[in-house]
């Protein structure tokens, strides 16, 4: 259901993988919303990003968990103990269903926890159900009407 | 007895002191003076003169019936006119040759004149005067004993004593010999003054004395400091006489004669009424004497009337008794370090025995325990947080006191070597009182400062252990003939009161044995403890090194494994490759790339059964079943299978997430490898009280509740047994009866024992497999 949008969603992607942000962006093709992409290879790299991408009020983040540098817990931290980023929906994307993994992040704030499956087609469709949710579903904090209801 | 001090009143003040005069005033044998009692033994006669004229300044009230003179008429005489010019020469010489200060020395013989025998004559030296005795001789026509030989012989025996025992054992037979008494004791003096008959020798008729403790006060303190001076203490004839010397006082000087080395010397009366309170009726006593101070006495006594014991045989008995003195060191020195060696090597074994049952409780449970390593009525461990006794010992409430009082003894501040000893407890800690019976004595030993843990030994009330002499439950109070003095009964009371609260003393030798014994454990703790530290840093490591493996292994390894499926999925989807040999190799790839991942997801699930820690609770089985059944339903896709319960499972202590994957797991083996058309599974138990023979269980399980499992699927072959637990080994191809990983059988196995469990099977091909386990979980995680 592709709809057309003034401004396009703005979504920060943590990821160190080239293979699973590829696997992303055809989600994002897939799911058919207007999207601006912005990638960071690193937690670190993350915030900045979204530092500033703030003045655009980013609509969600994926947070890639293990990434060399600051890496996604650091930054999943860092995000929701800011004043201007902690309202911005992160959904943790991970290969571990370790349970302290999946504990630490809900308890750090974060907005989603899922498992990256590695059978692909698995996998793109987690990512395409996520982003329809939170780009048709889900009202963010912004105030602004998602798509849905326009 | 009471102590007085010197400047008490006396009722002879002002007075010389003479025992005949004053001795039935005395009420308290530490204020007699022993020393100078103005009087001597009436069977011989003595003669105090001035050394450089040799003239007569004092002398015996008797010399009439043995000298031939009042001593009245020889006062400012000549001792000429005593002894003869023969014996006056005689007399002189010796003064003038011989080492005479306070050494009484045999002189020579007086003949024998008119109807007075042969009198012996021993001169000494004491104050600057000299002090002349006479006495009868006893020799005999037959002529002496070579008292040398007697001696030497005597000697040689000594040498060969093996104990302390023993060597007093000797020394009392060798001395009845020599002597001819009636009974010889050996008396020992313990730490705190108190007697104890050690050895005895004596005539078969008499009751033995040995082994009987007697109140410090039997034998006063005047009458010991006597003993470190001379070696021999004649009384021939306890009833027997006395005779005051005239004048009582030294005219030149006005003091009264320290008799100290006379052998006349008048026995003291508190002396001679114990003696008669024992029927004794002559005496001679040496000493054993150690580096000065007085070990014990060599007590003979005779019961047949007066007995008198001559010069020579009593310079015999004074040589053996320096003998004895010597030998007694030596003797006891191999006996300590008999003993030592004995607490030491009991004290190894103790070591031994914790450092291989891997704790101190085996020093109180174990043989030999604490007890054995010392001599002692029982014995105390704190460790681990926790008494553990061995023997007689306070209560645990009352350990737990006295270990608070204990922290803050200064003793325990000594670096080198923090022990605390002592044989009356109560008298330091009073709420001790309440257990002087088994605790008077106490040594404590601290294993750790900060833990307080101590190691404790308890002796008993002295009067518990010992026998004492006269027992007044035995006989009646019997007053002595200058009132209640020394008689039996007041004798015990007194000996009541300066033992009460108190223990046997503990020796040198066992506290640096227990100081020893301490440093040992304390290794043993420290190494142990080290041990553990490292063995936990190892454990740590290698638990932080599995989570930096489960990583590696979750996110590392699947990534890739990601990303290739991705690729071979594109590829596939890619309608450049038609070839349809390439599209199935495509497929494999994602095939193997999938098994790969769900290999990982076993691994992954194994290592965590492995380490999280379990919930054990009392759990309802039958629910657990349920819910298991419900989880397996849920995957099945064919007909349903007959599950049966026969009866109701019982409640058991365990996981129950976990206990329902071992569930799970058999229940889904149990369905997958069947190929009936109606699949059965019967779960069920058997309760500890019931036969287990059936179950073919392994040693351990007995006395537990065993859960089964019994399907009518395709078997196991016996051979595979033990490999169907192995971490993916697979008994059939890799897409069998439904596929999987080959974890299930090892994962159960793992939550079994993570259950102190066990679990086997029984298995016939193609008939059904019956698995059994038992759960004995521990209460809490």
């Amino acid at each position: 259901m592709p709809v057309t949008r003034q401004t396009p969603f703005v979504l920060v992607i943590v990821e160190d993988s080239d293979e699973d942000f590829d696997t992303v962006q055809e989600a994002v093709d897939r799911a058919g919303f207007p999207v601006e992409v912005f990638r960071a290879a690193t937690g670190g790299d993350g915030l900045t990003v979204l530092r500033a991408q703030a003045p655009n009020r980013p609509t969600l983040v994926l947070m890639d968990l293990n990434t060399c540098g600051v890496d996604g817990r650091e930054a999943l931290a860092a995000i929701k103990v800011d004043p201007a980023l902690k309202c911005v929906p992160v959904v943790v994307l991970s290969t571990s269903a370790n349970p302290k993994d999946i504990g630490f992040c809900y308890a750090a704030g974060a907005n989603a926890y899922h498992v990256k499956p590695v059978r692909h087609p698995d996998h793109v469709r987690v990512l395409v159900d996520l982003l329809t949710y939170w780009m048709s579903r889900a009202v963010l904090p912004s105030g602004e009407r998602t798509a849905d209801e326009k | 007895m009471i102590r007085t001090t010197p400047v008490r009143p006396t009722p002879w003040d002002g007075q010389p002191y003479s025992i005949k005069r004053h001795g039935v005033t005395i009420t308290n044998c530490d204020s007699e003076p022993v020393q100078t009692p103005g009087c001597v033994q009436a069977h011989g006669a003595m003669l105090v003169l001035r050394p450089a004229d040799l003239t007569v300044l004092q002398a015996s009230e008797n010399t009439d019936r043995l000298l031939g003179h009042r001593a009245d008429t020889l006062l400012n005489k000549s001792v000429q006119v005593a002894i003869g010019s023969d014996g006056e020469a005689r007399l002189k010489a010796f003064f003038a040759t011989e080492p005479t200060d306070r050494n009484p020395l045999y002189a020579f013989t007086l003949p024998p004149r008119n109807d007075v025998p042969p009198l012996d004559v021993t001169a000494h030296t004491v104050d600057g005067v000299a002090v002349v005795e006479f006495e009868a001789t006893g020799r005999t026509e037959a002529g002496e004993p070579d008292y040398y030989a007697l001696v030497k012989k005597t000697v040689t025996r000594l040498q060969s004593a093996k104990t302390l025992q023993q060597f007093c054992d000797l020394t009392s037979d060798e001395f009845r010999t020599l002597t001819g008494l009636d009974r010889v004791v050996i008396y020992k003096f313990h730490a705190d003054g108190h007697g104890e008959v050690f050895a005895e020798s004596k005539r078969a008729d008499l009751d033995p004395w040995l082994g009987l403790h007697y109140p410090a006060g039997d034998i006063p303190e005047p009458a010991r400091e006597v003993f470190k001076q001379i070696w021999v203490r004649p009384t021939p004839d306890v009833a027997g006489e006395l005779a005051e010397l005239v004048p009582l006082t030294n005219p030149d000087t006005g003091r009264p004669l320290t008799m100290t080395h006379c052998a006349l010397r008048g026995a003291s009366v508190m002396y001679t009424e114990y003696l008669e309170n024992m029927k004794v009726t002559a005496g001679l006593t040496m000493p054993i004497r150690r580096d000065g101070e007085l070990w014990g006495l060599i007590a003979c006594h005779h019961y047949a009337g007066p007995k008198h014991v001559p010069y020579q045989v009593r310079a015999a008995c004074e040589f053996l008794a320096q003998v004895v003195s010597l030998q007694y060191q030596a003797a006891e020195e191999r006996e300590h370090l008999v003993y030592r060696l004995k607490l030491d090597g009991t004290h190894q074994q103790l070591l031994a025995q914790a450092a291989r049952d891997g704790g101190l409780a085996s020093m109180t449970e174990g043989r030999p325990s604490l007890l054995d390593g010392m001599a002692a009525g029982g014995a105390a461990l704190y460790h681990h947080d926790r008494w553990w006794r061995v023997g007689t010992t306070p209560s645990e409430a009352q350990l737990d006191a006295l270990g608070e009082w204990l922290n803050d003894r200064p003793e325990f501040a000594s670096p080198t070597r923090p022990l605390y000893a002592t044989d009356s407890l109560a008298q330091q800690c009073p709420p001790a009182a309440a257990f002087t019976d088994v605790a008077s004595g106490l040594v404590a030993v601290p294993l750790s400062r900060l833990n307080r843990n101590w190691m404790l030994w308890f002796r008993p009330e002295t009067i518990q252990t010992v026998n004492w002499g006269g027992n007044p439950h035995e006989k009646p109070t019997v007053p002595g003939p200058h009132g209640p003095r020394l008689t039996p009964r007041r004798s015990f009371e007194l000996f009541q009161e300066s033992v009460r609260g108190r223990s046997l003393p503990w020796l040198a030798v066992e506290l640096d044995a227990v100081a020893r014994l301490r440093m040992l454990v304390m290794e043993l703790v420290v190494s142990r403890a080290e041990r553990l530290a490292d063995l936990n840093a190892d454990l740590t490591h290698s638990n932080e090194q599995l989570d930096a493996f489960n990583y590696v292994a979750s996110h590392d390894l699947k990534e890739p494994l990601r990303g290739i499926h991705k690729y071979a999925h594109q590829l596939l989807e890619d309608a450049v490759i038609v070839d349809q040999d390439h599209r199935r190799k495509l497929s494999g790839l994602m095939r193997l790339a999938l098994r790969m991942d769900s290999l990982l997801d076993s691994l992954l699930h194994f290592s965590r059964v492995g380490r999280v820690a379990l919930v054990t609770e009392w759990t309802d089985l039958n629910e657990v079943v349920a819910e298991s059944i419900e989880m397996v339903d849920a995957r099945r896709s064919e007909g349903p299978p007959e599950i049966v319960v026969p009866r109701p499972l019982p409640h058991a202590l365990c996981d129950r997430v976990w206990c329902r994957e071992i569930f799970v797991n058999l229940l889904s083996n149990a369905l997958k490898y069947n190929d009936k058309p109606q699949k059965r599974v019967e779960v069920g138990f058997i309760a500890p009280d019931e036969d287990h023979s059936r179950s073919g269980c392994p040693e351990g399980s007995a006395g537990h509740t065993i859960y089964y499992m019994r399907d009518n699927g395709i078997g196991i072959p016996a051979r595979h047994f033990e490999q169907i637990f192995k971490m993916f080994k697979r008994l059939h191809g890799r897409d069998d009866y439904g596929g999987g990983t080959g974890a299930g059988l090892t994962i159960v196995q793992k939550l079994i024992e993570r259950h102190h469990g066990r679990v086997w099977l029984d298995s016939t091909v193609a008939e059904g497999t019956t698995f059994y386990f038992t759960l004995q979980g521990r209460v809490g995680t």
